[in-house]
């Protein structure tokens, strides 16, 4: 493989692209249509996903214990259940500065003033190793000699890690359609360009062209049509997806969106590797049915 | 250089195209291929550039027995082998000097090169004023001069000519025959294909005949169409 053989290749490559003209126009957009609703369903999964890490991470039960309740026998007995994951114990003083901070940030001495004393109750707070355990734990905890009340959020993680589980499968059935189609197309195009040229494929067998030779430029206009389609879709995502992040930031505060830098890139990246993926396989099915005899 | 042992071709459709050919052909020496159409002429030509197998029989290219021929080799005993055929096949978007160097890009050669063969190659076939040409802008004999300096620009030891006048007129014919055998006089070994009663008369050389896929004759030491 020589310079000059590279940039017969490559010369060969695009004039099919151009002679192709609207056909490969055509590849290139559902490449790129292809991977943007793939993206799509991909981000959709990542985040839901993140979210639900998020979630699980705050997730925890608070034990509120009664007057005068022996705190590290109860710690101990918690412990013995293989499911907790971590515990700590907050006094009555640390809960009505938090109540306090939820409530706007007063000064803690204004609300025992107002109420005439801390009306809070020494408490443990227990976090199971899986969120999934949260009712479970919560079970243990409620039969404990010494506990006044067991409370925990309504499970968020479990649905968020549902619907994250639905959108993966819808995502991974739009993957095999859009897949398909995208395959369908590319090597329709290649069959063009192969039957296009087909004089010349002759004419390059019996002059000595090796196989593979023949071949390359198809597989390159493949990829081409991979790293087109690519671009086109990881510029439109990125664009859509940090406008997302900006509207979420500023309106959905609660929520937390991956995005970085380094996400962009690893993202682009991805999408042009699938691309060209697609392209390549697509080239191959096409040259698998029409040259078998080169 | 071309030597055939035995070989019979049947196609899949049960056509027996060719039967107990023997014929073996010398390094330099021009030959020509003659009959009727349908007499097997295309068929053996297709042998000697791996076109086809035989079903049966040996053939052995430059002391190479081809018959078994792995089939990712092919291409490198394509480079040894030149052909020409009726319709010149060549690429109506190129001119000259790109159709001739065209043979020489698919095979990887150096930009160096092309530039120091394609010009011999078109000075041997006399048009290398042509060589911006396109070949709508060339007559018959022009076109096939073209893909004779293709099917050359490679050094092939042997050289297959498919009916190569079959689509010019008589003067031009013969001088196309006469470039072949001043090829031949290089050291090209030529099997010419025709059923060009006139051009094998006049050229007085070997003549292989074939009937209904067999070798009826072989004037070795050269002859007329039909006559010895
Ligand atoms: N691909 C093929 N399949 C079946 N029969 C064929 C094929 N090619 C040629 N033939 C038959 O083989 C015989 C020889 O044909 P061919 O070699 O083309 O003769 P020629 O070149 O002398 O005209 C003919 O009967 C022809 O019909
Ligand atoms: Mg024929």
């Amino acid at each position: 493989m020589n310079l000059s053989m590279v940039e017969f290749l490559l010369q060969q490559t695009w004039q099919a692209i151009r002679r192709n003209g609207l056909m490969s126009l055509a590849t290139s957009s559902n490449m790129a249509v292809a991977l943007l609703i793939l993206s799509g369903f991909f981000l959709m999964t990542l985040n839901l996903q993140h979210m639900a890490d998020v979630e699980a991470r705050k997730a925890n039960i608070t034990v509120d214990l009664e007057e005068d309740a022996d705190a590290a026998g109860i710690e101990a007995e918690l412990w013995g259940d293989m499911r907790v994951g971590e515990i700590r114990s907050r006094s009555k003083e640390e809960a009505l500065e938090d109540y306090a901070a939820i409530m706007g940030g007063g000064d803690p001495e204004s609300f025992v003033e107002a109420l005439g004393e801390n009306p809070l109750p020494d408490a443990i707070i227990v976090s199971p190793k899986d969120p999934q355990d949260m009712a479970a734990v919560a079970d243990v905890a409620r039969n404990i000699e010494g506990i006044a009340e067991v409370r925990y959020r309504e499970q968020v993680t479990g649905k968020l890690l549902t619907l994250a589980h639905g959108i993966k499968i819808a995502g991974v059935v739009a993957a095999v359609l859009m897949g398909v189609a995208t395959l369908l197309i590319v090597s329709t195009t290649i069959r063009l360009t192969i039957y296009a040229r087909r004089r010349e494929i002759r004419i390059m067998q019996l002059v000595g062209a090796t196989n593979s030779f023949i071949r390359l430029p198809f597989i390159l206009e493949g990829a081409f049509h991979g790293v087109m389609g690519g671009a086109v879709s990881t510029i439109l995502v990125l664009a859509s997806y940090s406008w997302v992040h900006a509207y979420v930031a500023q309106h959905l505060s609660f929520m937390e969106l991956v995005y970085s830098s380094t996400f962009a890139v690893l993202f682009g990246l991805g999408a042009m590797v699938c691309g060209i993926l697609f392209g390549v396989v697509g080239s191959v099915i096409g040259l698998h049915s029409y040259l078998r005899e080169v | 250089m071309i030597h055939l042992q035995g070989v019979s071709v049947v196609y899949p459709d049960g056509t027996r195209a060719l039967s107990g050919i023997d014929l073996q052909v010398d390094r330099g020496e021009f030959a020509f291929l003659v009959g009727a159409s349908g007499s097997g002429k295309s068929t053996l030509l297709h042998l000697v550039y791996r076109e086809l197998t035989p079903t049966e029989g040996r053939i052995i290219i430059s002391g190479q027995d081809v018959a078994g021929l792995p089939r990712e080799r092919v291409p490198y005993l394509r480079r040894n082998v030149g052909v020409i055929f009726q319709d010149f096949r060549l690429l109506p978007d190129k001119n000259c000097w790109e159709n001739v160097a065209f043979a020489l890009d698919v095979v990887g050669a150096s930009r160096k090169e092309k530039y120091r063969k394609v010009p011999l190659a078109l000075e041997l076939v006399g048009l290398s004023e042509k060589e911006q040409s396109f070949p709508n802008e060339l007559s018959g004999g022009e076109q096939q001069r073209v893909s004779i300096a293709r099917a050359l620009v490679n050094n092939p030891a042997i050289l297959v000519a498919d009916e190569p006048t079959g689509n010019l007129d008589p003067d031009i014919s013969w001088e196309i025959i006469q470039l072949l055998t001043k090829i031949a006089e290089r050291g090209t070994t030529i099997l010419c294909a025709t059923h060009d009663r006139v051009i094998v008369d006049g050229m007085r050389k070997r003549v292989v005949s074939l009937v209904g896929g067999t070798i009826v004759r072989d004037a070795r030491g050269g002859g007329g169409y039909d006559e010895p």
